[in-house]
């Protein structure tokens, strides 16, 4: 989403704008592929005797501020907190300041940003585990607290959004000078080639629920596609009287998945950039909102269909950080609410799992939606002489962070299945790659508030295309959601932690 | 990133309505058609396997 902001700026005065948004984006999808699977390949080393992560900082519920952070492994428990802080915060900008190198960004400026994206969103972090807001209540006795808001300590993102709304939207001066390291595609696909390890583990203690997860959200995103995309697109072209210049990216961005889809459909119509890029601006906005309010949502009426919830918030919730964000939200409220309600203790990551596997379905299958638009536009709605459709454009809109997510994923399954005397150890090295993964995450929510500008909601123009994405969102997308959602993944539970 | 005259833009569109080719229709219903018929079938294989 930065990186698109940062591509559509340059695409003004750029002779190939198509192309230069296509290279950036390519380029950010391998680069988190790589740092993914470097954070990955460190935490496995454990698999060999060698704790190469364990120094991470972690954070841990707290009463008293001086005794939340500490490093992740027991092996450097003996290291003071601040210098384990610090360690991650140079560990990490080392990393993305040779991606930023890769993206020829300013690396002066990039690390001037991330100091500060860094800083503020652990900041956010650190304020949201405190014990008051993130307690559950069986963790208060032990805490001696007599209440807390249990919002979990990943209340921590939502703080990070929060601040980052403010400084978007109130502090312009400050979001200009950290602009550089405002990424959160790059931020969010890291974390989700991350994750794939980290569910791998959740899948291989529960192979047969976690294949019936996989079948049921490759039916619903299938089902999104096909049932979103042909309303929204009727609605704006019939009853808003767009072009269908406008209104292809606009069904893209509304019903599929957000900015990637926008602008692959933009390229795919042959649409002018600013097309995708205007809806882009909104997809975000709202991204924002859906990102607030479903989750919380999802807690007071779906707390008893955990799944149903987690597989909404991927149809429903668009661009890929919202979506995986409002999911690991909802894998924390909706586990707090079982244990507070009902007692019972789900496993945490199902939630999550599922939400992930319905967005990267959705993202798989957009390289293939902009083939058929491409090739129907071509061939049947703006005929030009010479227009070919080439199949390698499947290939070449292909989001290939998701090759990392299925590569860590895939990997940890199999190590599990060849060797479950290892299990213990993946399980250890997984928990460390999540402290980067929990990091990653946070910045994203840090950085999609910096970039959701809510004013741009009021300049000319914008109302227009703001009434039809709140209509088909508000009033179908998020509906037809929450329906598909419920017929494939009711009566559908996350395992219960024993003991 | 410069301001769009968006106004501008969406006043020509409404001036300049590009009424639904037979193709649009077309590609909507039957996509729509085609959605509803798979969800059909979806629904119904994942209550087997269940």
């Amino acid at each position: 989403m930065a990186n698109e902001a940062n591509v559509i700026k340059a695409e003004a005065t750029s002779p190939e704008p198509a192309t230069a948004i296509a290279q950036t984006r390519v380029a950010e999808d391998w680069l988190a592929v790589w740092i993914g699977l470097l954070v990955f390949a460190l935490s496995l080393a454990l698999l060999f005797g060698a704790d190469l992560l364990g120094w991470a900082i972690t954070t841990s519920i707290w009463t008293m501020p001086s005794k939340a952070l500490a490093p992740a492994s027991k092996l450097y428990s003996k290291v003071p907190s601040l210098l384990s802080l610090v360690a991650t915060y140079l560990f990490l900008l080392g990393i993305l300041l040779a991606a930023a190198k890769a993206l020829r960004a300013n690396l002066w400026r990039f690390a001037q940003g991330f100091t500060a994206v860094f800083i503020l969103s652990y900041a956010c972090w650190f304020l949201g585990s405190w014990a008051y807001i993130a307690a559950t209540p069986d963790k208060r006795p032990a805490l001696k607290i007599a209440w807390s808001l249990s919002l979990t300590n990943e209340s921590g993102f939502i703080i990070a959004l929060i601040v980052g709304l403010l400084i978007g939207n109130f502090l312009p001066g400050i979001a200009r000078a950290i602009k550089e390291a405002i990424r959160p595609e790059l931020y969010i696909k890291t974390a989700i080639v991350i994750l794939g390890g980290f569910l791998g583990i959740v899948a291989l203690e529960q192979r047969q629920l976690a294949t019936s997860v996989i079948f049921r959200g490759i039916c619903a995103i299938i089902e999104a596609y096909l049932i979103y995309w042909p309303i929204v697109y009727f609605i704006s072209r019939r009853y808003f009287g767009f072009s269908r210049e406008w209104a292809a990216p606009l069904a893209s961005g509304i019903s599929v998945c957000g900015v990637s889809a926008a602008i692959a459909t933009g390229g795919a119509i042959r649409a002018r950039p600013i097309v995708p890029i205007m809806v882009s601006s909104l997809v975000v906005v709202f991204a924002v909102i859906e990102l607030m309010v479903l989750p919380f949502a999802a807690q007071h009426y779906l707390s008893g269909q955990p799944m149903v919830a987690a597989a909404w918030m991927g149809l429903a919730v668009k661009t890929d950080g919202a979506a995986v964000a409002s999911g690991a939200i909802t894998d924390s409220l909706l586990r707090a609410k079982a244990l507070a309600v009902s007692g019972i203790a789900f496993q945490p990551g199902w939630i999550l799992g599922v939400t992930t596997t319905v967005k990267v379905f959705i993202d798989v299958f957009i390289g293939v939606w902009a083939f058929i638009l491409a090739w129907i536009w071509s061939a049947k709605i703006e005929r030009r002489e010479g227009d070919r459709v080439r199949p390698v454009e499947i290939w070449q809109r292909f989001p290939k962070f998701i090759l990392g997510y299925v590569a860590t994923f895939l990997l940890v399954l199999a190590i599990g299945i060849a060797t479950p005397g290892l299990v213990p150890k993946i399980k250890a090295a997984m928990a460390q790659a999540n402290v980067f993964r929990s990091i990653f995450f946070l910045m994203t929510f840090f950085a999609i508030g910096v970039m959701s500008n809510f004013r741009r909601l009021w300049q000319e123009g914008f109302a227009k295309l703001a009434a039809v994405y709140v209509l088909c969102l508000f009033g179908y997308i998020i509906w037809v959601g929450l329906l598909i959602s419920w017929l494939f993944f009711h009566g559908v539970f996350p395992p219960i932690v024993k003991g | 990133m410069s301001e769009p005259r968006m106004t501008e833009e969406l006043d020509r569109m409404k001036s300049e309505y590009e009424p639904l080719l037979p193709v649009e229709r077309k590609l909507v219903w039957y996509t729509f058609g085609t959605g509803v018929v798979l969800l059909a079938i979806f629904v119904l294989i994942s209550r087997a396997l269940s």
